[in-house]
C-alpha cells in the first residue's frame, strides 16, 4: 500500500520547538492551511507575540515581526492602517495578549480594527515555566500559585472574545475552539476561516482563543492534557462562535 | 512672506511635507497640538492617524507602521517619551526608521508643563534597555524644526534608526514667522514587510546577537564621523567657550555677541546633534582656552558631562575646566548669562570638572 | 529689538493683541516671536504672553524687560510691573488701580478701553482698542499698515466679518493715546 506524504503548508519552512503534546504546532498548521485555501499565502504579515508564541517567528516563510511583549495589538494597528488590503493576524499567548497586553487588545477591538487576533489559551505563561496568567482557572497550581490560583485575591479567568461579542458592536466575529480532537481541530479550523474572511471583507476586528495543552507546565501527559481541556477547561470556557459575521451592528 | 506659525503646528505640517503617513500618539502638553493638527491633516493626504490608549501603544503603532516603510510618526514630552522607550530601544534593535519628537517640560515623575532640557541624559544615551543610541537633532528655532523634518527622515532610513527630535515647550508653543519646506512624495522601503516576502528576514532565534553588536558599533562610528552638527562662533581665540543647544543655544548667542562687544573673547558651540555629539567643533576651540561653559534649562548640569569629556579629548594636553550655569527650567535672560558669565570668569562659581 | 508682554485674565483677549502685533511686524518682514503662558501657568488670574520684535534676529524669544506692559487687570500690573524696562511704558485698562508706591521709571498710560468699547457698541473689542493704543505708543506702525495686517490675519482665520467693527476699534485705540 502506497502511503500518501503529508502536505506541509508552504509558510512553514522547518520544524518548529514547541514541547511534545502543545496545541501551538496544530493551530500554526491550520492558520497557515487556511490562509492556503484562502488563497492569502502571499499577502500576509503575522506580529508575534513574547512567549511561545514566539516560536511561530522561527518556523515561517513569510512577513513577520517579533513584537515587544503585549504590543501586538498596537502593533498591528499600525501595520493594517498603512496596509489596509494585506492580512494582519497577531499570534500571542493568554499571558501576551491578556495580562501585559490587555490595554493594547482592548483597545485594538475597541477601535474595531480590521485585524485578526489569534490567541492560544493554556492558561499559564509557558515560555518562563508556567506561572499564572489571566486566564489560569481557580485552584489550577502554578509556579506563582502554588497552593492552587485563589480567585478571592487573584481575580477570576478572563473570556476575552465574549466580552468582544458583548461590548463591542462592530466586532465582525469572536469564536473560541480547541485541539482535542479530530472534530474540534476542523471547527477551529472553520473558525479561524471565518476571522480570515472576515478580514480580507473588512468586516472589521475578529478574534480566535483557541484552548491549547501545555503539558509540561501542567505536569501531566499529552492524553491528560486533551482531558484537562475536555473535563476542565471547556465548562468554563465554552467552545463556538460568540459573535458571527454578519451579526455586527455598526 | 514667511507666515506667523504656531511651533507645533508648523512641526506637524513640516511632517506632512516630509512625506509622513502615519502617526500614533498620546496627548500630553505641550507636544498635543502636533497630533490635534495631524489628526485631521494626515487624513488629506491619504495617511493615517491613531489615537493611541497609551505612549506605549503609539509608539508600537509606530513600529507597525514604520516596518511595513511608511514615514512614520510620535510626539510627546517628558513621562510620554518614558513610556517610549521600549519602543525606541526595539526600533533600534529592528533597524526600523522612525522620528519621535519630545517637547521637553520640566521635572521627575508627572513633572510640570513648564519649557525645559531636563531630559538630555536620556535622550543622549538611549533611555530605553540595551546598547543603542538614538541620533538626537535639537532645532533651536521653529524655522530650524522645520527645515531639519525632511533631514530627519534621510537621516533614520540610512541608518536605519531612531531620530529623536528634542525640542523644548517653548519651541512647541511660541510663534514664529516660517517659510514651509516644499512636500517629498512618500517612498516605501525595499526592506518593508508588505505581506509578499519580498525581503527576507531569519527567524528571531537565528540571530547572532555577537555579529549585529559588531556591526551596531560599525553603524554608530559611521554616524559619529559623519553626521556632527552644530553651529558655532568666536571658538578660535576664545578664552572661554559656552555651550548650550536648544532656545538657550539661541539666547546665549545673543549673550556672546554682547560680550564680544563688550571687549570679552567668548565663543559659542550650538550642538544641533546632541548625540553624536559635535567634537569636531570642539577641535577648533583655541588651544589655550580658559574653560568651557554649559547653559542648561535643568537643574543638575547634564550637557556639562558631554562638554567636559569632548574638551578633553580635543585638548588632551591640559586640564581644561568645564563650568555650568543650570537655570532649571524656561530660557534664561541674556543678562543672566552675561552675570553668570562674569561670576565664572571671577571665580564666584567653580568648575564642575 | 522691541519687547511687550499682554496680560490680563483669561478671556480678555490678551493672547489675541500679541498675535496682531505679531502678525503687524511679520508683515512687514521683520522678526518675530509670540510666546504665551500656557498650561498650568495659565492658572491663577492671569494669561499672557510675550512678543519681541525687530529687524535683526531674535536671540531670547522668552520673557525678559518689556518696552511696554499691557495690564488690563490688577493681577497682571502687580505680577509683571517689576520686569518693565527702565524708561518703559505701561498701559492699563479703565478698571486697574495704581498703587500708591508705583514705580516712578515707567510712564503708565491709562486707555479707558472698556468704556470705549461699550460706546462703539462692541463689547468684545475692548483688546483691539488696546492693540490700536499699542501700536500707536511703540511708533512702529501706521495705523494703515496696522488695520491691513490685523483684517488679514482675521480673514485667515475665517473671521472676515468683524473687518469692519475690528477696524473701528483698532482706530479709536489708535487715536485714544
Amino acid at each position: 500500500m502506497a502511503t500518501k506524504e503529508r502536505k506541509v503548508p508552504a509558510l512553514v519552512d522547518k520544524p518548529m520547538d514547541f514541547c511534545p503534546g502543545c496545541g501551538h504546532g496544530v493551530v500554526s498548521r491550520l492558520i497557515m492551511e487556511a490562509l492556503e485555501e484562502l488563497d492569502q499565502l502571499d499577502n500576509i504579515i503575522f506580529p508575534i507575540g513574547v512567549g511561545c508564541s514566539s516560536n511561530l517567528g522561527a518556523g515561517l516563510e513569510c512577513d513577520r515581526l517579533h513584537c515587544c511583549h503585549g504590543r501586538a495589538g498596537a502593533v498591528a494597528t499600525g501595520m493594517k492602517r498603512v496596509n489596509p488590503d494585506v492580512l494582519v493576524v497577531s499570534y500571542q499567548g493568554d499571558g501576551d495578549a491578556y495580562n501585559i497586553g490587555i490595554a493594547e487588545t482592548f483597545n485594538a477591538a475597541y477601535r474595531n480594527e480590521d485585524i485578526t487576533v489569534i490567541v492560544i489559551n493554556n492558561t499559564n505563561f509557558g515560555m518562563t515555566g508556567g506561572q499564572m496568567s489571566l486566564t489560569t482557572m481557580e485552584g489550577q497550581k502554578t509556579s506563582t500559585s502554588v497552593h492552587g490560583r485563589d480567585c478571592s485575591i487573584t481575580g477570576y479567568p478572563i473570556r476575552f472574545p465574549e466580552m468582544v461579542a458583548r461590548e463591542f458592536p462592530g466586532a465582525a466575529y469572536a469564536a473560541r475552539g480547541t485541539v482535542t480532537s479530530p472534530a474540534q481541530i476542523n471547527k477551529l479550523k472553520q473558525y479561524i476561516k471565518n476571522a480570515l474572511e472576515a478580514q480580507m471583507n473588512h468586516e472589521g476586528y475578529s478574534i480566535v482563543e483557541v484552548l491549547s495543552p501545555c503539558p509540561v507546565n501542567w505536569g501531566m501527559t499529552p492524553i491528560k492534557a486533551m482531558e484537562r481541556i475536555e473535563k476542565e477547561l471547556i465548562p468554563y470556557y465554552p467552545i463556538g462562535e460568540f459573535k458571527k459575521r454578519g451579526e455586527n451592528q455598526k | 512672506m514667511a507666515e506667523m506659525m504656531k511651533g507645533n503646528e508648523a512641526i506637524a505640517e513640516a511632517a506632512i511635507r516630509a512625506g509622513v503617513r502615519f502617526y500614533a500618539g498620546y496627548p500630553i502638553t505641550p507636544s498635543s497640538e502636533i497630533m490635534e493638527y495631524l489628526s485631521w491633516r494626515l487624513d488629506e493626504v491619504g495617511g493615517s492617524f491613531v489615537q493611541a490608549e497609551s505612549e506605549l501603544a503609539g509608539i508600537n503603532m509606530v513600529i507597525g507602521a514604520s516596518a511595513c516603510g511608511v514615514r512614520a510618526l510620535t510626539a510627546s514630552s517628558g513621562p510620554g517619551i518614558s513610556l517610549k522607550q521600549e519602543g525606541i530601544s526595539t526600533l533600534c534593535d529592528e533597524g526600523l526608521a522612525a522620528v519621535v519628537i519630545t517637547q521637553v517640560r520640566y521635572g521627575n515623575g508627572l513633572g510640570t508643563l513648564l519649557s525645559a532640557q531636563c531630559d538630555y541624559n536620556r535622550e543622549t544615551r538611549g533611555g530605553g534597555q540595551g546598547d543603542y543610541r538614538c541620533i538626537v537633532l535639537c532645532p533651536s528655532s521653529i524655522q530650524e524644526f522645520v527645515d531639519l523634518m525632511r533631514p530627519a527622515y534621510e537621516l533614520a532610513e540610512k541608518y536605519r534608526t531612531v531620530v529623536v527630535m528634542m525640542g523644548e515647550g517653548t519651541l512647541g508653543q511660541m510663534m514664529e514667522p516660517v517659510e514651509l519646506p516644499d512636500f517629498v512624495e512618500p517612498e516605501r522601503h525595499p526592506w518593508a514587510l508588505n505581506g509578499h516576502y519580498t525581503y527576507k528576514k531569519i527567524g528571531i532565534f537565528e540571530r547572532d546577537s555577537r555579529k549585529e553588536a559588531v556591526e551596531l558599533v560599525e553603524k554608530y562610528n559611521t554616524i559619529k564621523a559623519n553626521e556632527q552638527r552644530w553651529f558655532d562662533e568666536g571658538v578660535e581665540d576664545a578664552d572661554y567657550v559656552f555651550v548650550a543647544y536648544g532656545v538657550p543655544g539661541r539666547a546665549t548667542l545673543g549673550a556672546i555677541r554682547e560680550l564680544r562687544a563688550q571687549g570679552e573673547k567668548v565663543g559659542l558651540i550650538r550642538p544641533i546633534t546632541v548625540w553624536p555629539f559635535p567634537e569636531k567643533a570642539f577641535a577648533k576651540i583655541n588651544p589655550n582656552v580658559k574653560g568651557v561653559i554649559t547653559v542648561e534649562e535643568n537643574a543638575t548640569g547634564q550637557l556639562v558631562d558631554d562638554a567636559a569629556l569632548y574638551i578633553k579629548k580635543t585638548h588632551k594636553d591640559r586640564n581644561i575646566p568645564a563650568y555650568a550655569l543650570t537655570y532649571v527650567f524656561n530660557t534664561p535672560p541674556i543678562h543672566s548669562i552675561k552675570e553668570d558669565y562674569f561670576k565664572v570668569k571671577n571665580g564666584e562659581i567653580k568648575e564642575v570638572y | 529689538m522691541k519687547e511687550i508682554v499682554f496680560a490680563g485674565s483669561g478671556g480678555q483677549g490678551v493672547l489675541t493683541c500679541g498675535l496682531i502685533v505679531s502678525d503687524i511686524a511679520a508683515s512687514k518682514g521683520m522678526k518675530v516671536t509670540w510666546v504665551p503662558s500656557y498650561g498650568s501657568a495659565m492658572r491663577g488670574g492671569t494669561a499672557n504672553c510675550t512678543v519681541k520684535y525687530g529687524p535683526e534676529q531674535i536671540y531670547n524669544p522668552s520673557q525678559e524687560a518689556p518696552d511696554l506692559l499691557l495690564a488690563m487687570n490688577d493681577p497682571s500690573l502687580n505680577k509683571f510691573l517689576p520686569i518693565v524696562a527702565p524708561g518703559g511704558t505701561v498701559v492699563i485698562s479703565d478698571t486697574v488701580e495704581i498703587p500708591a508706591d508705583v514705580r516712578q521709571d515707567v510712564t503708565i498710560v491709562r486707555v479707558p478701553c472698556f468704556d470705549l468699547a461699550t460706546q462703539l457698541n462692541n463689547p468684545r473689542g475692548a483688546n483691539i482698542i488696546m492693540t490700536g493704543a499699542i501700536t500707536k505708543l511703540m511708533g512702529d506702525f501706521s495705523a494703515e499698515e496696522a488695520i491691513a495686517a490685523m483684517n488679514r490675519m482675521f480673514e485667515k482665520k475665517g473671521k472676515a466679518k468683524f473687518a469692519e467693527s475690528n477696524s473701528k476699534a483698532f482706530a479709536a485705540g489708535f487715536a485714544a493715546v
